[in-house]
């Protein structure tokens, strides 16, 4: 039996797509680069993601988990062929009010849980700004985070359990309500593996109230630097706000074209901070932050009046990526995170990186966490420009890391940023990283060639396994 | 024991006691370790050695050279500091520029790494998050000597697999962690502690810092602005005390780490026998407890794993255990973990047999 018909057999044929136009939808995400489905299954639950390992093992076919598909990384596109795994039909949502807590099918929409909750004053704190589209085990694949996972922290802090079908299709419940589970922690592992462990069928999050004040201001200031120095200025004055979020000029002309929501477009940078909590300590913080702002030049300071003000700004800063569209038909981004003290010093060099290679660059991004977002839009036809675009990001990339930082924050290393992997571990780091794929996935099937780059294992070669090498040759 | 190498002779405090002074040092005794086959003892501050399946080393690596702070970033919120370092001594520098690395509030002699390795969290837990959420990056000698480095210097990453996460709770397992970049919080100067008369009395304050409940009474933490303690203080009813008063954990022969949802910590307090003494977390569903004797352990235990919970034995006195297993039911994904040790610790040379399932 081919292992189309034994997937068929297993999930019955509606579950199951193979016409070519099914096949290419589902062989790309939101990056740049399309792989070639072989097959996309629909499972209803992990019994049937069991089968479909199975069947992927037995045939030694590539097995890729797709959720929403928004991913940055070409995470989710099936490079090396195979079967695509689309989550989306796994969607229920059970929330345990006692325990804070629900566990949710790894297909659910990301906004959809959070509007679940709310009517409890529970929410889930990451907040990608996709959140509309991305799902749940989209998510925890990739660890995202979101303008609110400054004060809360990214996806991983939030999981406290998985229902996860690992190698040989066993289905394995991981962590719960109870804390600190014992033994190693192989969800803490899971998260953020983005499809290469395994296929999550459901997540146990953790759920927050809702805070009792809130406000949210926009600084508006004359340079991109003065809005950066007071990023870093809020964080050392000792205080951690649920958000910080920086615009450049273009990217606020960009959105206001679109959308209208009201943003000072003559103004070289906006800041957008958010602080929460007791109304007492909410004013104070606002106050500083509006102090420092003032202090750094800031030429307007407007705080939410309402919670209808409040999501008006939101939506400008959540539909930035969208606002791109109108200028150019591609964009191409990098989310290095650098050091929160040396944010400044970046930005110019990032700018002057873009004005070089002659890019239109545009900047939003979570400045708090000192996550950068860089931005270059263009046509992807231009072979030339493709070039350019490429090599002034793997510059900025070079200087980011060179400031101490690291290769990407929320958006996973997938296929896109895979071969940097080299420029910030050693061998040994990635030896380590592929030994643990290798432990967790022995036979490879589950979302090959992503994130560590070919030959990362340090005795891939010849085919050498570790153990038959002569003893005390461990380098 | 066979003499040692001369290479690691000089590292030797007492006799079988080895200090490595580098990540070089701690590499070349587990190389050496695992060519010999010894089991080498992690030791910390050794404040946790009864946690687990008890230890019979071959040798004892003592990390009590390895202490420095390697970089702090007060503007940025992080620390990189190696495995030795006392926590008491950590937070001491921190609190100095008012914050904190959120690590156990007593902790002893405990070190950084021994924390991390035993996988114990800050009272603060219900609030902050526990230990797992403050790690950015570690440095680990593997068990068969490989230094490697996962993670990075920045609050906020996913360059790679999680390997920091995967060293919290392992009393490693992996690998010895030589140095961590730890992410911190700023620890406001004014705070108060609040006696309460139910541990729903709490409820009144949106995410306090913690709410305690011991054998004698129920304890609101808050910290913040003198605005927001006198807001917050008032909605608990009144009876602050200034400043944090953390209770110690309760020591006897025989030490526990009761572990349930938080739905079911009041139930659980009702079901510890009365000679035991306990610290509850509500919010969190952890309870530190200690006990004369082991009686009533294992009904405990078998009502806390239907719950979904675990029961834990931190402490026991030698040969008390009588047969009672340290951690109970083996977690699931074993198979898992046990070919994760034998990529890291191939000849399973630290604390071997000290995890759950005789791992
Ligand atoms: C406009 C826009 C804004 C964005 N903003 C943010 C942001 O603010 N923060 C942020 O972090 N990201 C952001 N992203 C990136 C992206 O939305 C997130 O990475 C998101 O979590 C992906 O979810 P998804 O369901 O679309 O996953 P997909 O793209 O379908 O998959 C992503 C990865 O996860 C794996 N995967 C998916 N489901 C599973 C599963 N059930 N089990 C195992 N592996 C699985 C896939 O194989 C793939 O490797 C943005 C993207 C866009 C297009």
């Amino acid at each position: 039996m081919s292992y189309l018909e034994a997937l068929r057999g297993a999930l019955g044929e509606a579950n199951v797509l193979e016409e070519p136009v099914e096949l290419h939808l589902f062989s790309k995400d939101a990056s740049l680069l399309r792989g070639q489905a072989n097959v996309v299954v629909f499972p209803q639950d992990a019994d049937q993601v069991s089968e479909v390992v199975k069947i992927a093992e037995a045939h030694k076919v590539p097995i890729v988990a797709r959720g929403a598909g928004t991913g940055l990384t070409a995470g989710a596109s099936p490079t090396e062929g195979g079967i695509v795994v689309v989550t989306t039909a796994i969607d229920s949502i059970e929330i345990d009010l006692e325990n804070r807590s629900a566990w949710v099918g790894a297909g659910v929409i990301n906004l959809d849980l959070s509007a679940a909750a709310a009517p409890h004053g529970l929410h889930f704190a990451p907040d990608p700004s996709s959140q509309s589209a991305c799902t749940i085990g989209g998510n925890v694949a990739n660890n995202s985070g979101g303008p609110h996972c400054l004060a809360e922290g990214s996806t991983t802090s939030h999981v406290l359990g998985l229902e996860v079908v690992l190698a040989g299709g066993e289905i394995v419940r991981l962590g719960g309500n109870a804390p600190d589970p014992i033994g190693l922690d192989l969800k803490g592992l899971i998260v953020g593996s983005e499809g290469t462990l395994g296929i999550v069928t459901k997540a146990l999050v953790r759920l927050l109230p809702l805070d009792p004040d809130v406000r949210t201001m926009l600084l508006a200031f004359p340079t991109v630097e003065s809005a950066a120095t007071t990023v870093s200025q809020v964080i050392s004055a000792g205080m951690v706000p649920a958000a910080l979020e920086l615009m450049d000029q273009r990217m606020v002309q960009a959105v206001e074209n679109w959308l209208q929501a009201g943003l000072p477009v003559d103004a070289a940078a906006v800041l957008l901070a958010e602080v929460v909590g007791e109304t007492e300590g909410v004013e104070a913080e606002a106050e500083i932050i509006a102090d420092l702002g003032r202090a750094n030049g800031a030429t307007s300071v407007e705080v939410a009046r309402d919670e209808t003000h409040r999501a008006t700004l939101w939506k400008g800063r959540k539909s930035a990526f969208g606002a791109i569209a109108q200028l150019a038909p591609d964009y191409y981004l990098h989310d290095a995170v650098v050091p929160r003290t040396r944010l400044v010093e970046t930005m110019s060099a990032v700018y002057e990186i873009a004005d070089r290679y002659d890019l239109t660059m545009l900047n939003v991004f979570h400045a708090g966490d000192g996550n950068l977002h860089p931005l270059v839009a263009f046509d992807a036809s231009d072979p030339e420009t493709n070039r350019k675009v490429h090599e002034a990001g793997d510059e900025i990339v070079a200087i980011c890391l060179k400031n101490g930082g690291a290769l990407s924050g929320e958006h996973g290393i997938g296929i896109e940023k895979r071969d940097m992997m080299r420029t910030t571990f050693t061998e040994l780091d990635l030896d380590a990283q592929a030994r643990l794929k290798e432990a967790v996935d022995p036979s490879g099937v589950f979302n090959p060639s992503k994130v560590l780059p070919a030959g990362s294992r340090c005795f891939d070669f010849g085919g050498v396994r570790r153990k038959e090498l002569p003893e005390g040759v461990w380098v | 024991m066979k003499s040692l190498p001369s290479d690691l002779a000089r590292l030797a405090t007492e006799p079988d006691t080895l200090a490595p002074e580098s990540a070089e040092d701690v590499s070349s005794i587990l190389r050496h370790a695992s060519k010999e086959g010894l089991r080498v003892q992690v030791r910390g501050g050794g404040t946790r050695s009864g946690f687990g399946a008890p230890p019979t080393p071959d040798l004892v690596m003592s990390m009590e050279n390895l202490t420095a702070v390697e970089a702090y970033e007060p503007d940025d919120l992080t620390l990189v500091v190696q495995a030795g370092a006392r926590v008491d001594d950590v937070e001491s520098t921190l609190i100095e520029h008012n914050q904190t690395a959120v690590l156990p509030e007593r902790p002893g002699d405990s070190t950084v790494g021994g924390v991390i390795a035993s996988g114990a969290s800050s009272f603060k837990r219900g609030r902050l998050f526990g230990t797992r959420e403050r790690l950015l990056e570690a440095t680990v000698v593997t068990g068969d000597g490989r230094v490697v480095r996962g993670g990075g210097r920045v609050v906020k990453n996913v360059t790679g697999y999680d390997l920091p996460r995967l060293m919290v709770g392992a009393f490693g397992s992996l690998g010895v962690i030589v140095s961590v970049c730890l992410k911190l919080w700023p620890a406001p100067p004014d705070r108060a502690t609040v006696t309460v008369d139910s541990p729903e009395a709490a409820a009144e304050v949106a995410r306090p810092l913690a709410v305690l409940q011991d054998n004698e009474s129920t304890r609101v933490y808050v910290w913040g602005t003198a605005a927001e303690i006198e807001a917050q203080t008032a909605k608990l009813g009144g009876g602050a005390e200034a400043g944090h008063h953390w209770p110690a954990g309760p020591v006897d022969r025989f030490g526990w780490s009761l572990r349930v949802p938080p739905a079911n910590l009041t139930g659980a307090i009702e079901r510890l026998p009365t000679e035991w003494r306990y610290v509850a977390l509500h919010g969190v569903g952890e309870i530190r407890a200690a006990s004369p004797r082991i009686d009533g352990a294992a009904d405990l235990r078998s009502w806390a794993e239907d719950e979904g919970g675990r029961l834990v034995v931190t402490d026991s006195p030698e040969g008390g255990l009588d047969g009672f297993d340290p951690w109970g039911r083996p977690p699931p994904g074993i198979e898992f973990q046990k070919r994760l040790i034998a990529e890291f610790d191939p000849a399973r040379v630290i604390n071997p047999g000290r995890l759950p399932g005789g791992l």
